[in-house]
């Protein structure tokens, strides 16, 4: 046989044999499901009947429905607003607790306390505790002569309650952050004080681009983790979607039609919807990363 | 002791006091979750304290009893040894798929990785029914199956994009070194790059346990048998909407099952820290 | 060539060990156990059947599965009742699934898509439409005529408030009706005369108003029921009204002017501060009991199912909980109908005799009720009824004499049409919108209208 061909064909069944788990995966697994949702999202379907072919019909309602709109409005505040501003959080923090210094160790556990908690109803309650109308914030607000106001229970500042629920829960990032930081080798460091360059310098020449490749996988992944933010939102109202559907997140949305409404066809189109809308963003991100996100390959 | 002084004569001090404050603010529902625990049900919500007015340990012995004899040590056993099979699963499906995407070449690859990646957009509430329907066929309802058997086969794409991100971040020089001593792809894989990718893997480790550990809904669905619940199915356990609920019970089992989280986390996070992920670069 | 070889025979080792770890940990738990805690020791009682006969036939072992949504007390109470269950009828297991209010209905929805439903659910008048509607439950009909559920001592209006569109579907386990309570201790602390048993809408404003004047501002009189799910407030104003939510064919049945009139007279309350403010009702949606308005002594007025009287009572230091019907229309008619909680079959079960065996049990036999009690409302079999009340605490002798009183009052309803849960959120979006200022009554009426007419269409 052709050497070259046989080569080649080695190198693909590696390649294969590696992927083949995940392959499996895909085919046994993952392919059924995704695949039966979309038809799904060609139907109207209550989960107790039969699905019922209805073509486009659900596609066109979507964009007809005033809720549907609204949820991806918000949904859209959220993540534009909440991913820059956790990642920046958890950066900011990775390198503070990267310092070495020694009495800081149980700092790091504390800072991902947060995270621990997930979506448990502890932090549902404690959120409406502290943004509540007699909430610890205004209490701490009244205190220095500023006004309270219902944070979480008005439509106006609910979301912003959930961004600011984000934040606080930036542990995951933080710790991803943490181990990248841990890869730059040290003698990088090392070289550069010895050419004289203090810290600021080192955080961009040497830190930053070394660490772009988790920075880029952060940036996606909480993008398209955000996208399909539901827990924060179903706890925290109840399941509701907040005052006036100020918290009515894309997938809480998905969640009521197909589940409390049986309209699980509709449900399956929003799905479909969406991910088409995560996939643009995410490849809008890949092309970018072609310019900030540098590989040692 | 003494180091602390040091760097707070150095100056140091605001970053001290922004980091203290920081802190305080990520334990405070903590703090007060744990306070709750040792109120009765009908202080909880009535005192805003962080000292119970009536100290109790009632909560602790009625949340642990559990229900019909069930223990809450029963669900923790269930759910230690459904986490630590998630881990395995994560940890060899999804390196090994991340190696490929990372390092191999083979046709379609780029394409399968785009796979991956859209296989993530899905929101699992639409694919929750065809799968459960899957699984039900396959008579795995009530039991762990369905919760373990994906994790072997590399579905979570999180794992796999962040190995293949941390390997990508390995210079190719050293693989250089393995090729030159005439190792083919599988010394490559077990000798190199699984151990500098370390931190991705204790990264794995980490989150799979938090987030198995603290999933609800996909436990809710597929574990209707007692015997068989979760901590997260527990907690769940003490509250109904439509009647009473059991918050200091199931606060106290809340700070309970957050105790492993804890500890797993910073037992894990030393190695992350203190690098064991410097050394083989030196070589 | 040896380390590469060991490297990858480690690899297979682990993953057959932890497979090895997941078939005895799965495998050991799934299919073996059924039942649960169901081996109660004790004498088995072969074939005593009270209040019921059995289906002749084979007594080999059959496996019925049960759901129902409760917390711990309620779980363990279940449980008891089931295990009796299982003692009178050694040859029926019964296999328990329970969750909280919320995940129960989604676990139930997904179970039924899945063709995994159980056999005996526990049904509620909020869904039932839903999933009667859609042939997911049986028609118990067949079970009565065939003699293994005996209702013959239910009063026709209790299998009337089970009956969908002519077809019985659900049985109760209690009925209940709702009504509102007030705490004898605030009301005497604040010096106000307690309601009438046959108030008006007028004396619930005006107890509102007493209440603002006397606790100088700190409490309201009532929460904002303007708004959030169409029944029972809202419905039984319409019922007074002489209308009803929705026509026996499916479209909506009340007028615009009922309607106007209904969030009209909320908003008069909004403006004047009788009631929370917009924002204070949204912070207090859907928050569990031992922190809404009326424990945590925001207001003094508070609408709740009867059944519920105890569990008030166990919040509060001070006081007895009294109970007084819905406010009445004075030229009105009467708008009770029967409430409760109750017991269906499901179609797809492949046990419907056996099941029907359990659902007879557990509302008929004497050594359910006397666990059961009121736990979900007063008993509909009328000697069982008879039967609990001296079992029971003041709080739920007070609950079950205020049904009683009321019974007679009711009327049959109307079951809401598939799609109901969409006009409830349309509903409750549209008085959330007046609440915060966002629309006009009349505008809101408007739109309502309008979507509920789309949605019903459909």
């Amino acid at each position: 046989m052709n050497p070259k061909l046989k080569n080649a064909l080695k190198r693909n069944a590696v390649g294969y044999l590696f992927l083949s788990p995940w392959l499996l995966g895909l085919i046994g697994l993952s392919a059924l499901p995704i695949l039966a949702s979309l038809y799904f999202s060609f139907t109207r379907y209550d989960m107790l009947t039969a699905p019922d072919w209805i073509g486009l019909e659900n596609y066109r309602a979507m964009f007809g429905d005033q809720k549907w709109r609204n949820s991806m409005k918000v949904t859209l505040i959220y993540v534009f607003l909440g991913v820059p501003l956790q990642l920046i959080f958890a950066l900011s923090v990775a390198m503070m607790l990267n310092r070495g210094i020694r009495g800081l160790r149980i700092y790091r556990a504390i800072y991902y306390v947060p995270s621990l908690f997930g979506g448990s109803v502890a932090v549902a309650l404690l959120w409406r505790q502290l943004f509540g109308g007699e909430g610890l914030v205004n209490l701490l607000l009244r205190q220095i002569g500023l006004p309270g106001y219902n944070w979480i229970a008005s439509p106006d500042t609910a979301l912003y309650t959930l961004i600011v629920l984000k934040v606080w829960q930036f542990g995951a990032p933080m710790v991803i952050f943490l181990a990248a930081l841990k890869q730059v080798p040290a003698e990088l460091y090392e070289a550069s004080r010895i050419d004289g360059a203090g810290r600021w310098k080192q955080f961009w020449r040497i830190t930053l681009p070394l660490i772009t490749p988790i920075v880029f996988f952060n940036v996606v992944m909480q993008t398209i983790q955000a996208f399909q933010a539901f827990t924060p939102a179903y706890i925290v109202s109840r399941g509701t979607g907040g005052p006036l559907d100020s918290t009515l997140f894309y997938t809480l949305y998905l969640y009521q039609k197909g589940f409390t409404h049986f309209q699980m066809g509709y449900a399956a189109s929003m799905a479909w919807l969406l991910l088409i809308v995560i996939a643009f963003v995410t490849a809008m991100l890949f092309l970018s990363a072609r310019r900030w996100v540098y590989y040692q390959e | 002791m003494q180091r602390i002084l040091h760097t707070w004569k150095h100056g140091k001090w605001l970053t001290h006091l922004l980091i203290i404050a920081g802190g305080f603010i990520m334990i405070y529902p903590l703090l007060w979750l744990v306070s709750a625990s040792f109120k009765p049900n009908t202080e909880i919500f009535k005192s805003g304290s962080f000292i119970p007015a009536t100290f109790t340990l009632e909560n602790y012995r009625y949340g642990w009893q559990g229900l019909s004899g069930v223990t809450f040590g029963h669900f923790f056993l269930n759910t230690f040894m459904l986490v630590a099979v998630c881990i395995v699963g994560n940890i060899i499906s999804c390196s090994l798929a991340a190696f490929a995407f990372a390092r191999l070449e083979f046709a379609l690859r780029k394409v399968w990785f785009a796979l991956m990646l859209v296989t993530m957009m899905l929101p699992f509430h639409v694919t929750i029914i065809p799968q459960y329907i899957m699984f039900n066929q396959l008579d795995m309802v009530n039991t762990y199956w369905p919760l373990m058997l994906p994790k072997f086969f590399a579905v979570e794409g999180f794992f796999v994009f962040l190995m293949v991100q941390f390997i990508r971040s390995i210079p190719r020089e050293l693989d250089e070194a393995v090729k030159i001593d005439g190792g083919g792809p599988f010394k490559l894989y077990g000798y190199l790059i699984m151990p500098l990718a370390l931190p991705a893997i204790i990264t794995t480790t980490i989150f799979t346990f938090i987030w198995t550990w603290n999933d609800f809904f996909a436990q809710m669905l597929y574990i209707s048998e007692l015997k068989l619940y979760t901590v997260s199915l527990g907690l769940r356990m003490f509250l109904d909407a439509m009647g009473q609920n059991q918050w200091g019970a199931m606060f106290a089992m809340s700070t309970l099952s957050l105790i492993p989280l804890f500890v797993v986390f910073v037992f894990f996070q030393r190695y992350l820290i203190e690098g064991i992920a410097t050394g083989s670069l030196k070589g | 060539m040896k380390t590469r070889a060991k490297a990858f025979a480690m690899l297979v080792l682990s993953i057959v060990f932890a497979l090895g770890v997941a078939a005895c940990g799965g495998g050991k738990n799934s299919g073996g156990s059924t039942g649960g805690s169901g081996d109660s020791g004790g004498s088995a009682q072969t074939g005593s059947n009270s209040g019921g006969q059995s289906s002749g036939g084979s007594q080999e072992t059959v496996e019925i599965r049960f759901t129902w949504w409760g917390d711990t007390a309620r779980n363990d109470l279940y449980n008891a009742i089931v295990d009796r269950f299982e003692e009178e009828y050694p040859h029926i297991k019964v296999k328990r699934e329970f969750g909280g209010w919320a995940d129960y209905w989604d676990r139930l929805a997904t179970q039924s898509a899945g063709g995994n439903a159980p056999d005996v659910v526990s049904m509620h008048q909020f869904y039932v439409a839903d999933y009667a509607a859609r042939g997911a439950l049986l028609d118990l009909r067949t079970v009565i005529d065939s003699g293994e559920l005996d209702v013959s001592l239910f009063p026709q209006s209790t299998l009337d408030s089970g009956t969908v569109n002519g077809t019985l579907v659900m049985i109760p386990k209690g009925v209940t009706m709702p009504g509102w309570v007030y705490n004898t201790a605030t009301l005497d602390k604040l010096g106000i005369a307690y309601p009438d048993i046959n108030w008006t809408y007028d004396d619930l404003i005006n107890i509102s108003r007493q209440v603002v004047e006397k606790s100088g501002g700190t409490m309201w009189g009532t929460p904002d029921m303007g708004g959030g799910q169409l029944q029972p407030n809202f419905r039984y104003f319409v019922r007074q009204n002489g209308e009803d939510l929705y026509t026996e064919d499916g479209k909506l049945g009340f007028s615009r002017d009922t309607l106007v009139k209904w969030w009209s007279m909320w908003k008069q309350m909004r403006d004047e501060k009788l009631i929370p403010d917009a924002a204070t009702t949204a912070e207090y949606d859907g928050v569990p009991l031992e922190q809404n308005l009326f424990v945590t002594g925001k207001v003094a007025l508070f609408q709740i199912p009867a059944n519920q009287i105890y569990l008030y009572e166990q919040q509060f230091q001070e006081g007895e909980i009294h109970m007084v019907r819905m406010p009445t229309l004075p030229d009105g008619q009467n708008g009770e109908y029967l409430e409760g909680a109750y017991l269906s079959i499901t179609a797809q079960s492949k046990h419907p005799k056996e099941a029907a065996l359990f659902i007879n049990f557990f509302v008929n036999n004497q050594r359910s009720l006397e666990l059961f009690k009121v736990e979900q409302g007063s008993p509909a079999n009328t000697e069982m009824a008879e039967f609990v009340k001296p079992l029971l605490a003041a709080p739920q002798a007070r609950a079950v004499d205020f049904i009683q009183t009321v019974i007679p009052y009711a009327s049959s309803a109307v079951y809401a049409p598939a799609g109901a849960t969409e006009v409830e959120a349309a509903f409750k979006d549209n008085a959330t919108a007046i609440a915060f200022g966002q629309k006009t009554v009349e505008q809101a009426a408007d739109d309502f209208i309008a979507a509920a007419n789309r949605i019903l269409q459909q």
